[in-house]
């Protein structure tokens, strides 16, 4: 039996929404054990973002607790909330979030100078991950002279560079048409397997479905499925 | 991470070029216009001592007190042995010079010699004779001359050009002076008008004449005595020590007159003044400072409010970067740290620049001056037509200070707004950027 990685106990994420308040989650509980492959799929507003920025350490439940290994992320500090982030996480987004002036081998490296790393030590580890999905020819441009797709590889390397227990996609496909987004997503099957990483994607494109090992569906803040898949044979 | 952000700085215009040229235009224009205000009073204030008062002054007491009467029999014996003392007694910056101010009747005689019209005038003696004088400069006679020439030979005498268009006087005519000797009696003496000066001040112009100061002592009996001392400075000194030195000299004197010159008679009693102490000069000196304190202090809270914005508006361009340092893991101070000295590093720099180009304006101003034709000459202060602008090292700090500061300021707020938001809501943001 793999280890759990993330354990999710009863969530419930409220907003305040002028005097009220709006539940975004209701009552979520789920693990996610080690080397899965996993997507979060629900139409708009059911709180998929949500979940995964509660996942990711952006923002902390109203009710419930969530663990990273044994630790409980509710009970960090701002402080430990960012070096949890430093340390584990690795974000993916829809809209890729390149920084515009920095090269393509300076966005990959950014996570690890945040990490405190010396430029020296890492160049090897920047240019292989650069290389890895692909770039290696792209190193030295700049994400406008990109296509979509190899900006949407840059954000994975730029994830993944440091070697976080996981990764979290953000609608990584919703810019990309389906000759990117099928390799994009194949890119991060061969990633989850090299590296042993955690991937959870949320998704509404239903392609999504074949790639993954697990598909859980949200439905209006509460999970109404949680199905294991094939994957990508 | 440092070098990365150089990186950033360096390619992101929108983050050096334009707070740089903020910076750097607010703190030029500050420290321009904190020159030109104390070009103004200073030229003031300097011009009033080169005509008049001097810097510091030293005059008899009992002449100081009625000094409107110019009581020659009250002016100060022992020129020699005084100048030699104020030499020896005060910094070496201050450059001393004997004048005698004098009234007496202008007496112009027609061709038979009888008088044709007579005329009180003040006057003003002092050395124009002797090769190296500082005064023809000092008063800026060569240029304030409309007509005729400077005084080479011993009775020749200057007069001020409204007076001498009253008069109806002509350059090498003859004139007299009926004025009061140093005991009492009658002093009548003649001189050669040889020149009219034109102060742009219309008192001096229009009663003002000027002669030798060793004819004065001729013609007025005033063997080594003179009515007062007057010490310059240099431009630039700081008028706010005069009075320090001023302290002093009254401090040495009161030793002084315990073994006075033998020539003082017994109530003699040497006064210092600075130029601040003359003519009402001092309260508007004050009122002056006060005023510049308001304007720049305006000027300055503005170039604030614009730095401050900028601050604002590069952390709000950087929402997006700022988001994902977030999530990257850096904390909140890590990246107010980062903004705040980037702010900083680029307020340095951009002072620095402002500094040279505001202090290169403002020395330009200082050197060439602005004129500001008539304008002035009718305000009855003693103000130049031209008016310089005035470096110090206050001026460059003045403008350089709000500067980093303002922008450092500005940043450090955009850092608190990062503060308030939560991690997931600036994120928010950031993806519907
Ligand atoms: N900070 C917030 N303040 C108020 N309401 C919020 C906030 N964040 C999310 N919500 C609301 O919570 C609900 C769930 O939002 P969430 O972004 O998690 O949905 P989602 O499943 O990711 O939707 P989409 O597919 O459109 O991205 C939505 O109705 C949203 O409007
Ligand atoms: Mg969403």
């Amino acid at each position: 039996m793999d280890e759990t990685v993330i354990r999710i106990e009863n969530v419930v994420k409220t907003y305040p929404v002028g005097i009220e308040v709006f539940k975004a989650l209701r009552g979520v509980s789920l693990e996610v054990k080690k080397g899965a492959f996993m997507s979060i799929v629900g139409p708009s507003g059911s709180g998929k973002t949500t979940l995964l920025n509660l996942i990711g350490g952006l923002d902390t439940p109203t009710e419930g607790s969530i663990f990273f290994y044994d630790k409980k992320l509710s009970h960090m500090t701002r402080k430990e909330m960012s070096a949890y982030r430093r340390d584990n996480i690795g974000f993916i987004f829809q809209s890729y979030n390149l920084l515009p002036v920095y090269t393509v081998y300076e966005n990959v490296l950014f996570p690890l100078l945040v990490m405190g790393k010396r430029e020296g030590d890492v160049r090897k580890s920047v240019e292989d991950m650069v290389a890895r999905v692909g770039l290696a020819e792209c190193a030295n441009k700049r994400p406008n002279q990109l296509s979509g797709g190899q900006c949407q590889r840059v954000a994975i390397a730029r994830a993944l560079v440091k070697r976080p227990p996981i990764a979290l996609a953000d609608e990584p496909t919703a810019n990309l048409d389906a000759e990117n987004s099928r390799q994009i997503l194949e890119l991060m099957t061969e990633l989850n397997r090299e590296m042993k990483t955690v991937f959870i994607l949320s998704t509404h494109d239903e392609r999504v479905s074949k790639f993954v090992t697990r598909e859980v569906k949200l439905e209006d803040g509460m999970i109404s499925q949680d199905n294991l898949m094939d994957g990508l044979k | 991470m440092f070098k990365w952000n150089i990186l950033g700085v360096l390619r992101d215009r929108t983050r050096s070029v334009f707070p740089l040229t903020v910076v750097a235009v607010g703190v030029a224009l500050t420290v321009v216009l904190i020159g030109f205000m104390d070009g103004i009073i200073g030229g003031m204030i300097q011009s009033t001592a080169n005509l008049d008062t001097g810097s510091l002054r030293m005059v008899n007491k009992a002449y100081y007190e009625e000094e409107h009467l110019f009581p020659m029999d009250r002016a100060l014996a022992g020129q020699t042995e005084s100048g030699k003392w104020l030499k020896s007694h005060s910094p070496e910056e201050v450059t001393w010079s004997a004048r005698i101010r004098w009234g007496a009747l202008l007496d112009i005689p027609d061709k038979e010699g009888m008088t044709l019209s007579q005329t009180p005038i003040i006057g003003t003696a002092l050395d124009l004779l002797s090769s190296g004088s500082e005064e023809i400069h000092r008063l800026q006679l060569t240029e304030s001359l409309v007509q005729g020439r400077l005084p080479v030979s011993p009775k020749e005498m200057l007069v001020g050009y409204q007076l001498a268009e009253t008069l109806n006087l002509k350059l090498g005519q003859r004139a007299t002076l009926l004025g009061q000797t140093f005991d009492g009696a009658l002093a009548a003496d003649n001189y050669i008008i040889v020149g009219f000066v034109k102060f742009g001040l219309t008192a001096l112009d229009k009663k003002m004449a000027l002669i030798d100061l060793k004819d004065a002592q001729d013609s007025f009996y005033m063997e080594d005595i003179v009515t007062d001392w007057l010490g310059w400075v240099p431009p630039g000194f700081d008028i706010e020590k005069l009075e320090l030195i001023k302290n002093e000299l009254t401090d040495s004197a009161s030793d002084w007159i315990k073994t006075p010159p033998a020539s003082w008679s017994p109530d003699d009693r040497p006064i210092f003044l600075t130029v601040l102490d003359q003519r009402g000069l001092g309260a508007i000196y004050k009122k002056f400072k006060a005023v510049r304190a308001v304007i720049i202090g305006v000027f300055i809270f503005l170039m604030i409010l614009v730095l401050w914005n900028a601050g604002i508006l590069n952390g709000i361009h950087r929402y997006g970067e700022l988001g994902l340092r977030l999530a990257m893991g850096e904390s909140h101070a890590q990246i107010s740290f980062s903004l705040v000295t980037e702010a900083f590093a680029i307020g340095i720099i951009g002072a620095v620049i402002g500094a040279i180009v505001g202090a290169g304006c403002t020395l330009y101003l200082q050197v060439k001056g602005l004129d500001m034709g008539n304008n002035l000459a009718q305000t009855g202060l003693m103000l130049n037509d031209v008016v310089r602008a005035r470096l110090s090292w206050r001026g460059v700090w003045g403008g350089m200070i709000p500067g980093i500061l303002s922008g450092v300021l500005g940043s450090w707020v955009a850092s608190l707004a990062i503060y308030k938001r939560s991690t997931s809501n600036l994120f928010r943001e950031l993806e519907n950027e």
